[in-house]
């Protein structure tokens, strides 16, 4: 009854969203309803000066460029990932998690992968924790994996976290593309 | 409303599966594979399935964006692109 109520709030609040970009993300009694507007262009823009800012640290940074350096492209994803995970304004934990762990998350995520397929080989699923159908929880495993700093989360709340990633992930590629064509356009124009 | 308690050995046992069906059908309006065909019979396991893709896709399209965001600051100087940036969020 109430949950089918608040299904068709959410899908209301989520066309009304669409026409009215500004008009904050209603979700249902159980969770919050501080979360961040993702699809606003507000939040975009604001993603994307801050973006600007800290890629314009990176660039002075590496003004005289280094010949050899050939990892510009991680730190400017470290960088992005890092601005969004401030834009979020710390109240989801995959964006606590990116600004917890400065330390190259990619390293640690390759080296992690690698012990633990090794693992998985040899561990066996204990018998008594079939809560979901195995195969459910085999894809939540995954993608506790997939969204940062969920690993030992509870199920509802690990896809509260997937979906909140998604809409931040989105705004990130949106405001992303809109600053290569700027800057692919300034440049041709520089040029010219 | 009743909200289903199964108690299992794990202590995860306080979730209803009604909160879980809530949360998948909002994860499924999100990921557009999902949203787009008919959205009445897609199993728990298809939704979060896709997800992980979407993810996946989500973060090799920031890669590729990183990558050619760092060419581009490579290709150009410090003032142009600074000028440039300034441009856009006056445009916007």
């Amino acid at each position: 009854m109430s949950s089918l109520q608040s299904n068709v709030d959410s899908t209301n609040s989520e066309t009304l969203q669409r026409s009215n970009p500004k008009k904050r993300r209603k979700i249902g009694h159980t969770n919050s309803p501080t979360l961040v507007p993702w699809r606003s262009d507000t939040q975009q823009r604001i993603y994307s000066s801050k973006l600007a800012d800290a890629l314009r640290h990176v660039l002075r940074r590496n003004h005289p460029p280094p010949p050899v350096k050939s990892n510009t492209g991680r730190e400017v994803r470290e960088t992005a990932d890092r601005v969004l995970a401030a834009t979020a304004k710390g109240r989801t934990r995959w964006s606590r998690a990116i600004l917890a762990s400065p330390l190259n998350r990619w390293k640690l995520r390759r080296m992690h992968k690698k012990v633990h397929k090794a693992a998985t080989g040899l561990g066996k699923r204990p018998p008594e924790t079939r809560r979901r159908l195995p195969v459910v929880q085999k894809k939540a495993r995954l993608l506790s994996r997939l969204v940062p700093g969920c690993r030992k989360l509870s199920f509802p709340n690990l896809l509260e976290e997937a979906t909140d990633y998604i809409s931040a992930l989105e705004m990130q590629v949106r405001a992303m593309t809109a600053l290569t064509e700027l800057l692919a356009g300034g440049t041709s124009q520089a040029a010219a | 409303m009743s909200s289903r308690r199964s108690r299992q050995q794990s202590g995860s046992s306080r979730i209803s599966d009604d909160q879980i069906i809530e949360l998948v059908s909002k994860l499924r309006q999100l990921v557009p594979e999902i949203r787009d065909r008919r959205s009445d019979k897609v199993s728990a396991s298809k939704v979060l399935q896709e997800t992980c893709n979407y993810i996946r896709n989500l973060h090799r399209e920031v890669d590729d964006l990183s990558e050619r965001l760092s060419q581009l600051l490579a290709t150009i100087d410090a003032d142009s692109a600074e000028a440039s940036i300034i441009r856009s969020l006056i445009n916007q």
